[in-house]
């Protein structure tokens, strides 16, 4: 009888700075952190002189439309965000 | 993945061609997901119609709603081609009162309703609230479209309506307080504890319409919607002038009518039709009314031309 291994996936790690990446690519001059809360769910916090003015719909569309690729399909490295936090500095 | 072009038009089509729009996971009548169904429920007390996409029966759509949107949950609501939000934003904006201005329709009346709370419901209530509450969260009393109650524990929103009664406090959204007027909440036991039993004198019933009635009606000239629940074999032997049938086409064309547009329904019989009837008060109307008798007595007592069979 073979054993089978269910591959953990990559680490939090690695797909928080999968993230980082992504939203540093469209909103260069933002402060970002990004915590791992658990397989497939993290919280975001972005600082960026570009939210302003905005309302909290249009900031966190900013935020998500950088992530959508990291969100899509059945095996998506990122399974929801618990939280996205949006600041102006 | 990116979005596919045929999608993307899919979409542009669908919120350029309605004027609001749910992308949800099931429908208006069958919600799929309790964040749908809480979308639905607000909605349903403040639009008559509205457009809904179920995307767990169309999955490019699920996904491309997603990457069109740039918003990584359902559901989403769209008015006049605009991303509005999905389920925590539109009840925030309901509790503030923002939904209105958005939906572009006038703010509901608040109704400051009158509730009876019993003794043993009272005491009931009290010991839910003391159990399960604090920290801002309080006993909640909702009554959806079909004029069922429920209660819940949860925090109060700007747009509460409170209700007072035997020193419990009830708090109302303004929709269900215009639907709780006159209830009363008793206890009662069943085989599985004690249960709340809320009595709510204005949930509509189905009324009873005689063929003279009928007859009157349709004389009168006033333009009602008279539905004929009959097959159209039936339809063939005899029919009512007037009645149209009530196939799928007919029932979507009502289905999208204000939920106070009057509804006459007819069978053979009478027995049909009042199953249709209460089919219809469960999706939220109010005015529907049953033709006693059907057909038949309106070929013995109106018009004796039309065949009997």
């Amino acid at each position: 009888m073979a054993l089978q291994i269910i591959n953990a996936g990559p680490p939090a790690e690695d797909i928080a700075e999968q993230i980082r990446s992504a939203i540093g690519e469209s909103m260069p001059e933002a402060a970002i952190e990004v915590r791992p809360q658990g397989p497939g769910h993290f919280e975001i916090t972005v600082t960026d002189s570009g939210f302003e003015g905005l309302s909290r719909v249009k900031q966190q569309q900013r935020v998500y439309g950088a992530i959508t690729e990291l969100m899509a399909g059945p095996n998506a490295p990122v399974h929801a965000i618990d939280r996205l936090e949006c600041r102006v500095p | 993945m990116g979005l596919d072009e045929a999608v993307h038009q899919e979409i542009t089509e669908l919120i350029g061609s309605n004027e609001v729009v749910l992308f949800m996971k099931g429908d208006r009548q069958q919600p799929q997901c309790g964040f749908s169904a809480t979308v639905v429920g607000i909605l349903d007390g403040l639009l008559g119609h509205y457009h809904t996409v179920d995307v767990l029966s169309a999955p490019q759509i699920r996904d491309g709603i997603k990457a069109f949107s740039s918003w990584p949950t359902i559901p989403q609501l769209y008015v006049k081609g605009d991303f509005v939000g999905g389920c925590d934003i539109i009840q925030e904006m309901f509790g503030s009162g923002e939904l209105y201005e958005a939906l572009g329709v006038e703010p509901v009346e608040v109704v400051q309703p009158k509730i009876g709370v019993s003794p043993a419901a009272a005491e009931a209530l009290q010991q839910a609230a003391a159990q399960h509450g604090g920290d801002g969260r309080e006993l909640h009393l909702a009554v959806d479209a079909t004029f069922q109650s429920h209660l819940s524990i949860a925090p109060r929103t700007p747009a509460d309506v409170e209700a007072v009664t035997e020193g419990v406090v009830l708090l109302l959204d303004p929709i269900s307080a215009s639907r709780a007027d006159g209830i009363s909440i008793d206890v009662s036991e069943t085989p599985n504890g004690q249960a709340f039993k809320v009595d709510n004198p204005n949930a509509p019933q189905v009324q009873s319409l005689s063929v003279a009635e009928l007859k009157a009606l349709l004389d009168s000239g006033e333009v009602i919607e008279l539905l004929d629940v009959r097959t159209p074999e039936e339809r063939a032997i005899a029919a009512i002038p007037g009645a149209v049938l009530l196939n799928e086409q007919e029932a979507a064309r009502i289905e999208a009518m204000p939920r106070d547009t009057r509804l006459v329904l007819h069978c053979h019989h009478g027995g049909r039709s009042q199953q249709a009837a209460e089919q219809f008060i469960a999706l939220g109307f109010s005015q529907v009314f049953n033709v006693i008798g059907g057909i038949d007595a309106w070929s013995q007592e109106i018009d004796p031309d039309v065949p009997r069979y």
